[in-house]
């Protein structure tokens, strides 16, 4: 089995000219993790993830405070809600370079690069570099342990 | 001048100037300095490889080390966070209480710990603290950054220049108590003052939800008490030691590493950890500056200098002390105070050999490199690590800010120290 055969290849994907506040739309409308952002040609440039939005909400201060135990309401960062001038500025502004996978790349090798660089969804795409679909950790997850049932019925 | 201590001077002030513009690392600059030193020692003949090393002063760097293990040793068990969520849930969430409260608790702690590792440690929960109150968190760190080095002034272990002088001057943990901390008692009241005011409209703010800070845990913050005790312990029979020194005729180096030792013997670290949690490369720099200038020293350059001031010695000595003190702080906000210290150190010592009394000078040399770090958002390294930690939250400190209410905050405190230093002059004759 490869990637080709797991991939979820419905990918939704946003153009570059979307904002912030309208990527956090489809985020909440599709209930995806990551959105691939194309050019005018659907040439992948980057990827904006849901966690990259949350960042907002959430500064980076909690990672200078190794242990969060003696916290028991967040207060006032609960309620804060970003600038709308920082929500209307182009998506590109969050966005992350791509990480992609060949649709002919072996599962396990996929799983093994998203757990190098931490990643939860890898874009797929084909040899001449196009975005054809996109893979979860579930996906190949699943892929890889529906292996060993069927090896159990043979 | 002859050529030696022209070429020696040369070295020392090119490396002042790669510190002062970061364009090399300041151990680098040390350690190539210290070379390049002794290299032209050897080869006009002034300074051989055992002055380089006799110049070093193992006595401050001792002293360093045993404070080092002990805040190593320290800074995993949460203590440190404790005291910062303690002043949080204490200020019940009034931003005026938290500013007095987190800056006088930094002030106690690094007036007997390294004052960098007191401020990395508590300026993020301070960060937090102010997050969930929904409050601009500058003020707060501003403050913990300028009373920390103020405050660290009053003791002999309080900061860096304080040990340098303490072991060159011969002056105890008790001479600092009864001749520096009424004077920075006095000046980090002008310091907490005058924040209070210049920061008076983000300090108005009324926070948002203070229940939030009322359920703050400090115990939760402790992650290891027992070794938290223990070393407080350990660091409290230390500062007794201090006290009585002089009496039992040891040296605080001395005092520091049977500390140290005795800490690390009841708490059995992870020795790797802990040890890695030293700064060596501050060592590494102390060493190097004490070689450099030990050079400055044999080449006569620094007699050059003595001469100069003395010809200009036709002034008063109280007015002396006080140029010294501003001389020292201006220089200082721009360049490590360390390398200052170090180089005024041989010069006073100097004075003092050809007659003019100096006890009061060192005082003036211990005020001015304390007090001038709070003048610029680089004049110290707690300065920097709240600036740098502030770029994470929505109101960053810029090196504008720091000009507009820390620069005034310096002038301050150097005036109340120049007035004390004057009224008290007759006392610090001795």
């Amino acid at each position: 089995m490869i990637i080709r055969d797991c991939m979820k290849s419905n990918v939704v994907s946003i153009p570059s000219t979307t904002t912030i506040l309208e990527a956090a739309a489809v985020f909440v409308k599709r209930r995806v993790g990551i959105l691939p952002v194309v050019d005018e040609s659907g040439k992948p440039i980057g990827v904006i993830r849901i966690g990259d939005l949350l960042t907002l909400e959430l500064p980076d201060f909690v990672h200078l405070v190794q242990d969060l135990d003696f916290v028991h309401d967040f207060g006032a960062v609960e309620t804060t809600r970003p600038d709308r001038q920082l929500l209307l500025q182009p998506v590109t502004t969050l966005m992350k370079p791509i990480q992609a996978i060949e649709e002919t790349s072996g599962l396990l090798r996929a799983y093994a690069r998203m757990l190098q660089d931490n990643l939860y969804d890898l874009p797929v795409v084909d040899a001449s570099g196009k975005l054809v679909g996109i893979v979860s950790r579930v996906d190949i997850g699943a892929a890889v342990l529906s292996l060993w049932s069927a090896k159990e019925k043979r | 001048m002859n050529l030696a201590a022209i070429l020696a001077a040369i070295i020392f002030l090119v490396s002042l100037a790669l510190i002062f513009t970061e364009t090399l690392n300041r151990t680098i600059v040390g350690v190539a300095g210290a070379v390049l030193m002794v290299l032209l020692g050897r080869i006009l003949g002034f300074y051989s490889e055992s002055d380089a090393v006799a110049a070093i002063d193992f006595n401050t760097l001792g002293l360093l080390l045993g404070m080092m293990i002990l805040v190593a040793l320290l800074e995993p068990t949460g203590f440190f966070q404790y005291l910062a969520v303690w002043a949080g849930r204490m200020s019940k969430g009034k931003p005026v209480r938290l500013l007095i409260l987190l800056g006088t608790v930094t002030t106690l702690v690094s007036m007997f710990l390294d004052n960098v590792t007191t401020v990395v440690l508590i300026a993020p929960v301070t960060i937090l603290i102010s997050e969930i109150l929904g409050i601009n968190p500058a003020p707060l760190l501003m403050a913990e950054a300028i009373l920390s080095d103020t405050g660290g002034v009053a003791t002999l272990v309080g900061d860096p220049p304080n040990m340098l002088i303490g072991s060159a001057a011969g002056l105890s943990f008790l001479d600092f108590i009864l001749y520096a901390m009424p004077v920075v008692l006095v000046s980090w009241l002008v310091a907490l003052l005058l924040l209070r005011y210049l920061f008076r409209r983000e300090l108005a703010v009324r926070p948002k939800k203070i229940k939030a800070v009322l359920q703050l845990n400090p115990s939760e913050a402790l992650n290891d008490p027992k070794t938290a005790f223990r070393v407080l312990i350990v660091l409290g029979a230390a500062i007794l030691f201090f006290f009585i020194e002089h009496l039992l005729e040891i040296s605080p180096a001395f005092v520091a590493l049977s500390a140290a030792a005795l800490a690390l013997v009841w708490v059995r670290p992870d020795v790797k950890q802990t040890l890695g949690r030293i700064e060596w490369s501050v060592l590494v720099f102390f060493a190097a500056l004490f070689v450099m200038v030990g050079g400055l020293q044999a080449s006569g350059a620094l007699t050059a200098v003595i001469r100069l001031i003395e010809h200009a010695d036709s002034l008063s000595p109280a007015f002396f002390g006080v140029l010294i003190i501003w001389i020292v702080a201006g220089l200082s906000a721009v360049v490590d105070n360390v390398p200052i210290t170090i180089a005024m150190i041989p010069v006073i010592l100097g004075l003092g050999a050809d007659g003019i009394p100096t006890a009061p000078l060192w005082w003036a040399l211990a005020f001015g490199a304390g007090f001038g770090g709070n003048g610029t958002i680089i004049g110290s390294t707690a300065n920097i690590v709240v600036a740098t930690l502030s770029e994470k939250t929505h109101a960053p400190i810029t090196a504008k800010l720091w000009n507009k209410r820390g620069l005034p905050v310096m002038l301050a405190t150097c005036a109340a120290a120049s007035l004390l230093y004057i009224l008290a002059y007759p006392l610090y004759l001795r």
